[in-house]
């Protein structure tokens, strides 16, 4: 009796142990994934869950990784660092997830990094772009380019593109807006323009005519706006009721069909971005995102979502050159050169993990954004 | 790991919500702002050791002092200001504290201050190490709360809490009591707020917002105001929420706001307060139980 | 340009007036700060677009809203608020946190967490001469905000349930050992209370041109502020604090510059003013 009953668990056992080695290869791949679905951002954290997850059914529509499918580990921060924090650890650690890609902000991002950095774990941070999240290490990689390059980009479109003298600056008060407006404000006041007005205001204002009255006193022929879709539609829509005819710079913050430019409506005509989604690219697969994505969810993708496309298409590109190891993987994110993404052509990371690429600069023409200019000197995109 | 850090995140609410029972238990004193002296707390540690260069373990005491230092002021408004209108001054003083974190550029501004990682013999504090740490802070700010129950502060504190004017007659200088009780509950915070900046290693202003003072409070009166054993169940319960029903991802902030109406709803004076249904029940037990022992 | 600012400024206090006045209304019976109410503000500027786009009139938008949105203030007060009334103040409170984080969250799930505009042409227009503007949505927000206030004062002066309501709102106890049915006058109230908050929901939706689930949230600090400054239940009070706190925003930020957030300036004139007045501005002999 003893005796059967040993040789049954050893079967057990081995058929187990058969299994899961079977199991082993064919397994999913697993990339984790937060953003905050839930809070004050939710209307970003479904962007970028939105697109996370076309991402996912593209990438296995293809045949995956080597024919292993791909699942996506996703998790809601709320917005709320000690969430991402634990996420962090609950993806390193529970969900052995190989990558990762950050669909958040910099808050919940930044302390998340040291835990990804720390657990050998690649991170690509889709859209926050606090400067200290790719120095976390070197597991860590921003997707879009770099603060400061916006900010560069903005202050060269402002005087050497469009040949303000007198600027007035409005920023949202986050490192978003900080960042921007730092480096603007160096570039334009280098080349000897002058910046009369700068204010900043909270995520979530909406009632600026104080300031635009101000403003308009001021008489400045450019005002720079660095600022989310709301805040955005806002200070548009609040500055044509005040009689405000400089022309407005704003930044990818408003870079947004449904949430900015159905709001702000025939106020937004005129307006000139930097961003990184060019809607006019002829491109395949950036028109092909463009289409597949509407079709799914009934409303425009936005540079929150095409980023986070980006972050997951990046790394199904490297893992199908290394596998999907993660140490593998964060070498061959060095190696990426020339690369075509959603938004715009990746020419390669830096040693910290910042990366090269062209910005966009668009203009709102017929209720759309179109292009306008397409910035790929080194001397301004380099971060 | 993980299950590591959800202890360390529920532990610190332990902490925070003692630190608050003993100005909203003790000494009845409504407070709508103990996310912002956590917050100093944490500031403070953070610049002490990532700017001034000081030991961490140095830093945690002098946050403490500092945060204790504030909440002394908070004592001395609460002497004139009482009640709804005091609760109002509390919400207030979050929001300006909040709002000078996020526009002074010397603690980092919007930017948020990045915080090192402190050291024990040499070695990184692990995360078992801020576990350790957390528990015997806990240990030692329940057995502070037993020593202020039993102690002369405790009673005057109650006849604070029962009637202020009544105390005043009998010649308890209330005013006393009073800002003790914010001091040392503010300092508390403060001691957890350094622990977790070098614990998060880094901060932002939004993370000590109304919405963390209003978590803080939930937790102790979910638990039960005025007993030790409350606010510790209260924070672990709704500490726990968002982990554990994160499985239900969108709906889980539907999930924590029914619990939280539902428990208010029909346990008002808390899950294990003295008064409550669940209470009764267990020491009713407990009496029944030692009666058939001793039979 | 100082007339414009001041233009500014009013507008931006009746819009933090209309919003206040529903909770106010809540704390002068039954002394809630009832945060729940910037749900009902949600909630009314929701069902406002809901209604409008159904019903494609704007007025039979406003009513249906106001009187959805006041039977569940009537709900919420029945089924959460009354049987905690002998508790002290702050249980309500966390009960009415709960309520709003709950109604923010069911209509993020209904209605999904993107901006949503809400577009209305008004029959008239903006007006604009000599250098100064004045939109035509802040006009609709004075004539709605009149004769919401007129009513108001209409009821509570000049009718037996406004005498009721005045003593209810002295002493709860004792108006109902005098025989007012004051479950009714609550019930009123509550429905005052959200009706209210509902229509500035749709109101301050149509100036923005925006409705998002958390919209509330600065609004349900901000009303705090506004509420306890106008002396804690006295419409009249929140009045001038509405318009107090929208003139000092208006000028700091056009004279001075922002040294703190602009919402926290509020706070910052709240504190002052209850150091020097521990009672807010009106003190509660006056209240309703």
């Amino acid at each position: 009796m003893k005796r059967k009953v040993f040789s049954l668990i050893l079967v057990v056992i081995m058929v187990l142990a058969f299994n899961s080695l079977a199991m082993a290869q064919d397994d999913p791949i697993k990339l984790g994934f937060f953003a905050p679905v839930t809070g004050p951002a939710a209307a970003d954290g479904e962007s970028a869950l939105n697109s996370a997850k076309l991402a996912i059914e593209v990438i296995n529509e293809k045949g995956g990784i080597d024919g292993r499918e791909v699942e996506l580990v996703n998790y809601d921060d709320h917005l709320d660092s000690k969430q991402s924090v634990s996420i962090a650890q609950k993806l390193t650690t529970r969900d052995n997830v190989v990558a990762v890609v950050s669909g958040s902000y910099s808050g919940t991002t930044r302390p998340a990094a040291n835990i990804y950095q720390n657990a050998k774990v690649p991170m690509i941070s889709a859209y926050a772009i606090h400067p200290d999240i790719p120095k976390s290490g070197d597991y860590i990689f921003q997707q879009s380019f770099p603060g400061p390059v916006q900010g560069k980009v903005g202050g060269y479109m402002a005087v050497d593109n469009l040949g303000a003298q007198k600027i007035a600056i409005l920023y949202v008060d986050n490192d978003f807006g900080n960042t921007l407006n730092d480096n603007f404000q160096k570039y334009v006041e280098d080349k000897g323009a002058e910046v009369v007005y700068v204010d900043s205001f909270a995520i979530g204002e909406r009632e600026f005519n104080p300031v635009l009255t101000k403003i308009k006193g001021l008489n400045p022929d450019l005002i720079y706006v660095v600022a989310y879709a709301g805040e955005g539609a806002a200070i548009m829509r609040q500055s044509v009721d005040v009689g405000i005819e400089a022309q407005i710079l704003g930044t990818e913050g408003m870079d947004s069909t449904t949430q900015f430019l159905q709001v702000a409506g025939d106020a937004a005509e005129g307006l000139i971005i930097t961003t990184n989604l060019n809607r006019d690219s002829e491109e395949e697969q950036v028109r092909d995102y463009i289409n597949r994505y509407t079709e799914k969810y009934g409303f425009a993708p936005d540079m929150v979502g095409a980023s986070t496309y980006d972050g997951f298409m990046l790394l199904a590109h490297v893992m199908r050159q290394v596998g999907p190891d993660s140490e593998a993987i964060k070498d061959a994110m060095y190696e990426v050169e020339d690369y075509m993404t959603n938004t715009g052509l990746l020419y390669r990371y830096n040693e910290i993990g910042e990366a090269v690429k062209p910005v966009q600069v668009q203009i709102v023409k017929d209720g759309e954004f179109h292009y306008y200019d397409q910035i790929t000197d080194m001397d301004i995109i380099a971060p | 790991m993980y299950a590591i850090v959800v202890m360390i995140n529920v532990g610190i609410f332990v902490l925070l919500a003692l630190s608050l029972n003993i100005i909203t238990g003790y000494a009845g004193q409504p407070n709508i702002g103990q996310g912002a002296f956590f917050g100093i707390g944490a500031y403070s540690g953070a610049i002490l050791t990532g700017k001034l260069g000081i030991y961490f373990w140095l830093a945690m005491p002098i946050s403490a002092i500092i945060t204790g230092f504030i909440g002394f002021f908070l004592g001395l408004i609460s002497i004139r200001i009482k009640e709804d209108f005091l609760a109002i001054v509390t919400i207030a003083l979050n929001f300006i504290v909040a709002a000078i974190f996020q526009n002074v550029k010397f603690f980092g501004g919007s930017m948020g201050l990045s915080v090192p990682s402190p050291y024990w013999f040499g070695n990184p504090l692990s995360y078992h190490g801020y576990l350790i740490l957390i528990i015997i802070l806990i240990i030692l700010v329940i057995i502070f709360s037993k020593l202020i129950e039993k102690s002369w502060l405790g009673m005057a504190l109650g006849a604070i809490r029962n009637n202020e004017r009544a105390a005043d007659s009998l010649g308890i200088d209330t005013k006393k009591f009073k800002i003790m009780a914010f001091v040392l509950g503010t300092s508390i915070a403060g001691l957890t707020g350094a622990v977790y900046a070098h614990y998060m290693t880094f901060i932002m202003a939004s993370d000590f917002g109304f919405l963390t003072s209003v978590s803080i409070l939930s937790m102790v009166i979910l638990g039960g105001n005025n007993t030790i054993r409350g606010p510790i169940v209260g924070a672990i319960i709704l500490g726990l929420i968002p982990e554990v029903f994160r499985f239900i991802s969108d709906y889980r902030l539907l999930v924590y706001a029914l619990i939280l109406i539902l428990m208010i709803r029909f346990q008002p004076s808390g899950l294990l307060g003295d008064d409550s249904f669940v209470w009764q029940k267990l020491t009713n037990l407990r009496a029944s139980y030692f009666k058939r022992r001793g039979a | 340009m100082f007339l414009q600012q001041l233009l500014n400024s009013i507008a931006i206090g009746s819009v933090y007036a209309l919003t206040s006045m529903g909770a106010t209304l809540i704390y002068g019976i039954l002394g809630i700060l009832d945060i729940a109410n910037a749900g009902a503000y949600v909630l009314g500027a929701y069902l406002g677009l809901l209604f409008y786009s159904l019903s494609g009139n704007i007025l039979i938008a406003f009513v249906v809203t106001m009187i959805i949105t006041g039977l569940f203030g009537i709900l919420i007060q029945k089924y959460v608020y009354r049987p905690l009334l002998s508790q002290p103040a702050y249980i309500p409170l966390i009960a009415s946190i709960g309520i709003f984080i709950f109604i923010e969250n069911i209509i993020r799930l209904i209605a999904g967490p993107t901006i949503k505009e809400f577009t209305v042409n008004l029959p008239f227009q903006s007006l604009n001469f000599a250098n100064l503007h004045i939109n035509n949505v802040w006009v609709l927000i004075f004539i709605v905000a009149l004769i919401l206030m007129f009513l108001l004062w209409y009821l509570l002066k000049m009718t037996k349930i406004g005498l009721a309501w005045r003593a209810t709102a002295q002493d709860l106890d004792i108006a109902k050992t005098m025989g007012i049915n004051t479950n009714r006058v609550i019930s009123l109230n509550f429905f005052l209370g959200y009706s209210f908050a509902a229509s500035a929901g749709i109101l301050i939706g149509i100036l923005y041109n925006s409705i998002y689930p958390t919209m509330g949230s600065v609004v349900s600090y901000k009303m705090l502020a506004i509420i306890v400054l106008g002396g804690l239940g006295n419409p009249f009070g929140t009045l001038v604090a509405a318009l107090l706190i929208g003139f000092i925003e208006t000028m700091v930020g056009a004279y001075i510059g922002f040294f703190i957030p602009r919402n926290a300036i509020a706070f910052v004139a709240l504190v002052i003013i209850l150091l020097i007045s521990p009672q807010g501005l009106f003190t509660q002999k006056s209240r309703i």
